[in-house]
């Protein structure tokens, strides 16, 4: 099941979209081509262009951008990239579910609260939690002295600029993206269902695999989309956490705008990113309706 | 007629009210490099008013200025941006008769590569790239980059993230031309860098101060506007100019060319050659300063800072601009970290 | 809905036990950094990289940095009209998918989702040439427009998934006691996708007061939002200011939402 699919409902006069149903639909689809489809179009025709010296292209049409798109290099770098995001996704889907199905069967008034407060962390700017985090990791950082503290005779850990900082701050990003979707469908959850499976036998890990993650199932496909597709663009963590050693393709598309003034290799390089998302996408939601 | 004349007197009117006819200055500059204050003075003696519009890098400024975003009347390029913008034309000449202050400026900074009869460009701050050790942890004596990227540092060092800079050490060690980049010098450099980035344990242009104090680092090659907080934060960490060469940046005031408010830019680069006020600029930043005046007027202290007055002879050039090859630059290190 | 129901029916405390315990667990993750920064914000060390000694110099400096906190004002208009336009466009937009097959349902779908995988620096560049081709000049306008651009999707995808599998009689109830599409919209389908809409909403503020590369391009002067001032200050330094204005914010927050209950009896 994929966030987004259309339902399974038969298709009556009632489905059928009257003028004002488009007319309410109007703006969305006016935002959309002004503000997607343009900026898509422009950067479609910048791909084909020749980099100009000061930044910016010259009209003169050429493939060799695209050539260079596939280069194994680039290729490394977005396989990379994609590793780290869906890592990223499995454990804030992990991380984040329980914490989700917590929150959404807490009393009613409470439940807005301890959503809100999973979000408030992330009003802070991003650069000062990051180094905040550098504190925790460092290797004469907090973690480590708690470590020694507690005299388990194990550390210090060499943490800081490492893959596994980089996954830490990561999923420490993108988590609050994993949680409030699974509570949305979560919430809706009728406990008489549960009850019937334990009625009938089932152990609560039963009634949760059996019951539980399928009805929820919308919400963690939501979460997924809402993690993985930006996780893999992301490279500000990766180089602050990581100490910017491997590129990911988020920075080598940057780069062609801020370093390299290669407008129209970072215009290709977008491109072809997007239409392999598109691409899966539809694949996905295809066989997601036929399955439906 | 009397209706005209009204007409044409209340547009006036409105004209002025949407202050069309006040005086001001739209200022796009390096964000926290010119002092509020500064900007604060300027407006009180002058009356005009400062709108201040940052950037964060020269690219960010190019690429703004070539979208034309905006009506700038002063911009704060680095040397080898204002190259590429006076040969495109997009500089205005500046009328010295205006600048007066002009005569402050140090001789070692006026008739550079980048502007060679100062047509277009007034110094504002200047820097080098160079190379802090923490004395207490490194007991070698450090001079150049290659007593810096040796194995025993592994996991030791931190650099700029910075791929230009990068490939530019890497020339001085081999003894290339800096400012000549070609696919044979690329060739030629790229066992050195393949073999420095394995034993680099951060890739760091923003705040590469960060792990050294922490102390995940020994070594750094940085911005000398990071040495000098370091220095001033603890006296272990010293300022070395590499002894192969270093790049010297200059970041300059220069005039767009189809600036609305010359007059009142004018009267800003003449502002900001004041020595007293100057003395402010340094007192905010630590980078070298070319005013020769301003520099009588630090404190000792100031002047005693390593990293903004090394001491010492040193090869220190400034950056050219190596068109198309900045691409070859970023695929050659693209392609050397893609595979760490 | 009850006012409490219980997590799960009666005997499994454990499970129950474990949920709360994990949920604790994944707060003080959530929180570990933040107290770490409320801290540092004490820090007399101007580059608050290691500790050195207790001070409130910065909580004074602070109220005197007018453009930081006009930068931290502009973040709170920009994320607050962010949050209002992605909530109507990403609701509106979800009900009107789910309920109609609109001859380009799927392609509207797909077009929706581009925006979150589009990188910033592309959405930033392609919109400032955009903005300039048709002469909009840069502002808070055009921060908006960025940043709803970015943030009506995670509304969308959070209703989305609520509607899916949503009880529709209660929507043919309505329509057959007369009421009209719009009216059963407002009556019946909102308030069962409120907890969906609150979710999304706070997605959609929250990418907005963190986002930086996309408002690099399309802001002007006088609409720099917080990140970018951030940083700006980050070439020389983050100083402990910025550490003080997180913490005032983040304690405002969190205060309130914890007396919130109690706020409310007072007012009573």
């Amino acid at each position: 099941m994929l966030a987004g699919t259309a339902p399974a409902v038969p298709v009556s006069d009632h489905n059928r979209p009257g003028w004002k149903a488009w007319a309410l639909l109007a703006p969305m689809v006016l935002w959309l081509i002004l503000f997607v489809v343009v900026p898509g179009l422009i950067l479609l025709v910048y791909s084909f262009c020749e980099r100009d010296e000061i930044g910016g292209v010259m009209f003169t049409f050429t493939w060799e951008n695209y050539a260079r798109v596939f280069d194994p290099v680039y290729l490394r770098i977005f396989g990379r990239s994609v590793w780290y995001a869906a890592l990223t996704t499995a454990i804030c889907a992990v991380v984040g579910y329980p914490v989700a199905y917590y929150i959404a069967r807490v009393p009613e008034t409470l439940r807005n609260k301890l959503l809100l407060l999973v979000m408030v962390p992330f009003w802070t700017s991003f650069l000062i939690r990051t180094f905040a985090w550098i504190t925790i990791l460092k290797q004469e950082g907090l973690l480590n002295s708690l470590v020694k503290a507690m005299g388990a005779g194990i550390g210090p850990f060499d943490l800081l600029y490492t893959p596994t900082a980089v996954v830490i701050g990561l999923v420490y990003a993108y988590l609050p993206f994993m949680i409030l979707p699974i509570y949305g469908s979560a919430e809706k959850l009728d406990n008489s269902l549960i009850e019937a499976a334990y009625d009938l036998g089932a152990s609560p890990v039963r009634a949760f695999s059996s019951v539980i993650v399928p009805l929820t199932m919308p919400g963690i496909a939501a979460g997924t989309l809402l993690v993985f597709v930006p996780a893999i663009g992301m490279f500000a963590i990766t180089d602050l956490m990581g100490g910017a050693k491997v590129p990911m393709i988020g920075n080598v598309i940057q780069n062609q705008f801020l370093l390299a003034r290669n407008w129209p290799f970072g215009a290709a390089l977008g491109v072809v990113f997007m239409l392999m998302f598109v691409v899966t996408y539809v694949i996905l939601q295809r066989r997601a309706s036929r399955s439906a | 007629m009397k209706s005209l004349k009204q007409l044409l007197l209340a547009l006036a009117v409105l004209a002025g009210s949407l202050g069309l006819n006040a005086a001001e200055l739209n200022l796009f500059g390096w964000s926290e490099y010119v002092p509020q204050d500064v900007l604060d003075g300027f407006t009180k003696e002058t009356g005009i008013k400062v709108n201040f519009e940052t950037y964060a890098s020269n690219e960010e400024l190019l690429s703004k200025l070539v979208a034309g975003g905006g009506n700038y009347d002063l911009i704060q390029p680095s040397e080898y941006a204002a190259e590429l913008m006076i040969r495109r034309k997009m500089l205005a000449p500046l009328d010295k008769a205006q600048i007066p202050n002009l005569k402050n400026v140090a001789p070692e900074f006026k008739g550079l590569a980048h502007d060679p009869k100062d047509e277009f460009t007034v110094p504002y701050m200047s820097g080098t790239v160079g190379i802090v050790v923490n004395t207490d942890k490194v007991k070698d004596s450090i001079r150049g980059y290659k007593d810096v990227f040796q194995a025993k540092f592994k996991d030791r060092l931190v650099v700029l993230d910075d791929n230009r800079e990068i490939v530019t050490w890497a020339l001085y060690t081999a003894g290339l031309p800096a400012n000549e980049i070609n696919a044979a010098s690329l060739a030629k450099v790229r066992p050195i860098i393949a073999q420095w980035v394995k034993l680099v344990k951060v890739f760091d242009s923003g705040s590469p101060k960060t792990a050294l104090i922490n102390g995940d680092v020994d070594i750094g090659i940085v911005w000398s506007g990071e040495a000098a907080l370091l220095w001033n934060e603890d006296k272990k960490f010293k300022y070395v100019l590499p002894a192969e060469g270093a790049h010297r940046f200059i970041d300059i005031f220069c005039i767009p060319a189809d600036a609305p408010h010359k007059k009142e830019a004018h009267a800003f680069i003449n502002y900001i050659l004041r020595p007293d006020v100057s003395k402010i600029i340094s007192r905010d930043f630590p980078y070298t300063n070319p005013n020769v005046e301003a520099r009588k007027i630090l404190s000792p202290e100031e002047l005693a800072n390593p990293a903004s007055y090394p001491a010492g002879p040193a090869k220190l050039e400034t950056f050219r601009d190596i068109g198309k090859a900045a691409a070859d630059i970023d695929e050659l290190m693209t392609d050397i970290k893609s595979a760490l | 809905m009850p006012a409490s129901r219980p997590l799960i029916p009666s005997g499994l405390t454990l499970l129950n036990w474990f949920l709360r315990g994990w949920t604790a667990l994944v707060f003080v993750f959530l929180y570990a950094p933040i107290a770490v920064l409320v801290v540092f914000s004490f820090n007399s060390s101007r580059l608050n990289i290691v500790w050195e000694s207790f001070t409130f110099t910065w909580y004074e400096r602070l109220a005197a940095n007018t453009p930081l906190i006009r930068a931290a004002k502009n973040s709170l208009i920009v994320a607050t009209a962010t949050t209002i336009l992605s909530v109507v466009i990403g609701t509106a937009g979800a009900w009107l998918l789910h309920r109609y097959r609109f001859r380009f349902s799927r392609a509207i779908q797909t077009l929706v989702a581009i925006p979150m995988v589009m990188p910033e620096i592309l959405l930033g560049i392609s919109l400032l040439i955009m903005f300039v081709t048709i002469g909009l000049n840069l502002g808070f306008a055009s921060v908006i427009i960025g940043h709803v651009t970015f943030s009506f999707p995670f509304v969308l995808v959070a209703v989305q998934a609520r509607l899916q599998g949503l009880d529709s009689s209660l929507e043919e109830a309505a329509l057959d006691l007369g009421a009209t599409p719009l009216k059963a919209f407002w009556l019946v389908i909102v308030p069962s996708l409120r907890p969906a809409i609150m979710a999304g909403g706070l997605m959609a503020f929250t990418l907005s007061m963190d986002e930086l590369i996309v408002t690099v391009f399309v802001k002007s002067a006088a609409s720099a939002t917080l990140p970018v001032k951030v940083f700006d200050m980050a070439r020389v330094g983050l100083n402990p200011m910025l550490n003080a204005l997180s913490a005032i914010f983040i304690v405002a927050t969190v205060a309130f939402v914890l007396f919130s209950e109690y706020l409310k009896k007072l007012s009573r």
